[in-house]
């Protein structure tokens, strides 16, 4: 039993550190445009695909599909804000119609994943050297560990940025307060379109990351990390990336620990659960941060 | 030289499409000297600086700096011009410390240390306490002292304009003092003024040229010793703003 647990445990701290990743991102979109990234999950699973096609096309291993997704997904986010965002903040109410449009991108993001890769489950076939390695009494797969290594790196070095830098710190002040932040003589537009391009190149650098830490994944996968990444942002407080971090490691577990104490169907409604609790007792979030509209 | 630093000139203002919240109105930020507007709630008076700063696009009519025609002109090229603005919602960033606050309005020359330090020290000899407290967190101060920051924060710029909307609303009545004598003040350090208040009494004080709002339109104005001596005027505004001024 206590190896279960054991087991539980780091695997829930390498399943959350990717869950904290998929909310980070997802809650500096909205706290900076103030945008519902229907789609998010989507953005997702293709970083997934882009790790898979250079493994498989090109022989470029995991490890180095991580810096080629953070530039590709980079540059792709700052050329669909330009496409996107002037269009809905045209709109009455860009809140809500960021919702209605990122459902339509979502879907049109899915089909296409399916043209190119068809409706299988893709895996990626690279295996690391050893293939696992012993943590205190119990093995965990490399790939795992890998994976875990470099979600702390990103979240080490995002945090650094966020808070110690002066464009990291306007990022922050724009989702503190989003008119101040034009007064200061900030571009907002710029702004907004680094924060998408930022939030696009983490998610793309998560999506290699579950090709490593998942069995599988196919054009539909989507869906499923977008919902987990709402479940993060609204437990860690919306538009709060410290939050987000902190509560994509908390589901990680929780959800892995629900998996050693409750029957496998059981499991799954623990995230759903720890929304709704959230919604009802703690609506600001974990961090009880007010979040400023 | 232009007559006005900044101007308004016949601007319409439209909430969702047909709500009118401005109607050709005029107006003008004359040099070297505080501009007051002035008029009931609803009148219009912040709408109209948030138009005049570009926050708020207008449906008809110009915005004019120096008489050059820039409207569409976003809020964040103001500071280029010389032109700074302290809102009547507060306008601090509470969770960055009182110098990350200071140093965010440096943006646009951020890579020059050496002028971002010294615009760091003119916001510190004006106003001593934003230094003692520059590692606290902005949030955290008392209403009066963010306001002050805000101030340090907008004139550490060097602006040559700025902008105040209500500089004193929810700020108690000793401090209030405190701010007004500071606005009064600025005309004789070059800096021109315009100031939208609730505070009939005070900005009728201290302002030199008076616009009076109703309902998004000009009402009336006129230069303040007008304002003080005509007893019709005085009547008026009295009448609009259900305030009487003492001569």
């Amino acid at each position: 039993m206590e190896l279960l647990i054991l087991n539980g445990l780091v695997n829930g701290l390498i399943v959350g550190g990717i869950y904290a990743l998929v909310g980070v991102s997802l809650t500096l979109l909205y706290g900076v445009l103030r945008v519902v990234n229907f789609a998010h999950g989507e953005f997702v699973i293709a970083g997934s695909f882009l790790a898979f096609v250079l493994f498989s096309s090109f022989g470029v291993p995991p490890l180095l599909a991580v810096p080629i997704a953070a530039v590709v997904f980079f540059a792709a986010g700052w050329g669909l804000y330009y496409v996107l965002i002037p269009r809905l903040a045209r709109s009455d109410d860009p809140e809500l119609m960021s919702f209605l449009m990122f459902y339509g991108v979502s879907i049109a993001a899915a089909a296409l994943l399916l043209l190119l890769f068809e409706a299988d489950s893709r895996t990626i076939d690279y295996t690391f050297t050893p293939v696992s390695m012993q943590v205190g009494p119990i093995y965990v797969s490399t790939a795992r560990l890998v994976a875990l290594a470099i979600t702390i790196v990103v979240s080490i070095a995002l945090a650094l940025f966020l808070f110690k830098t002066l464009p990291g710190k306007a990022l922050r002040a724009a989702i503190m307060n989003p008119e101040a932040i034009q007064i200061m003589g900030v571009d907002i537009v710029r702004l907004s379109a680094f924060a998408f391009a930022l939030a696009a190149a983490l998610a793309g650098v998560t999506g290699v990351l579950i090709a490593l830490v998942f069995p599988a994944f196919n054009p539909f996968s989507g869906a499923e990390y977008t919902i987990i990444a709402f479940i993060v942002v609204v437990l860690g407080g919306l538009g709060n990336p410290v939050g987000a971090l902190l509560a994509g490691v908390l589901f990680g577990l929780a959800e892995q620990m629900a998996t050693v104490f409750l029957p496998q169907a059981m499991a799954q409604i623990v995230g759903f659960v720890i929304l709704v609790g959230t919604i009802f007792f703690r609506p600001s979030g974990i961090l009880g941060v007010r979040f400023k509209r | 030289m232009a007559d006005a630093v900044l101007e308004l000139d016949r601007v319409d203002v439209a909430y969702h499409g047909d709500i009118r919240i401005l109607r050709g109105l005029s107006l003008k930020v004359r040099p070297g000297v505080i501009t007051g507007v002035i008029g009931p709630n609803g009148a219009g008076k912040s709408t109209a600086l948030k138009a005049l700063y570009g926050l708020l696009k207008p449906v008809a009519g110009d915005v004019l700096i120096d008489g050059r025609k820039v409207t569409g002109l976003p809020p964040w090229k103001f500071i280029d011009n010389g032109i700074a603005l302290v809102p009547q919602q507060r306008s601090l960033f509470n969770e960055l410390s009182v110098e990350d606050n200071l140093r965010l309005a440096c943006w646009s020359f951020r890579r020059d240390r050496a002028r971002v330090e010294q615009a760091l020290e003119r916001a510190y000899v004006q106003f001593p306490m934003l230094r003692d407290k520059r590692r606290d967190l902005a949030g955290s101060m008392s209403g009066g002292q963010q306001r002050f920051l805000e101030l340090g924060r907008a004139l550490a710029l060097r602006p040559r304009v700025l902008l105040l909307d209500e500089p004193t609303a929810m700020i108690a009545p000793r401090v209030s003092a405190e701010i007004y004598e500071f606005v009064h003040g600025l005309p004789g350090q070059g800096i021109t003024v315009l100031l939208v208040d609730q505070n009939v009494r005070q900005c009728v004080r201290i302002s030199d040229h008076l616009y009076v709002l109703e309902l998004g339109q000009n009402k009336v104005d006129g230069s303040a010793r007008a304002f003080q001596q005509d007893a019709g005027l005085r009547d008026l505004i009295a009448e609009w703003v259900d305030y009487r001024i003492d001569a």
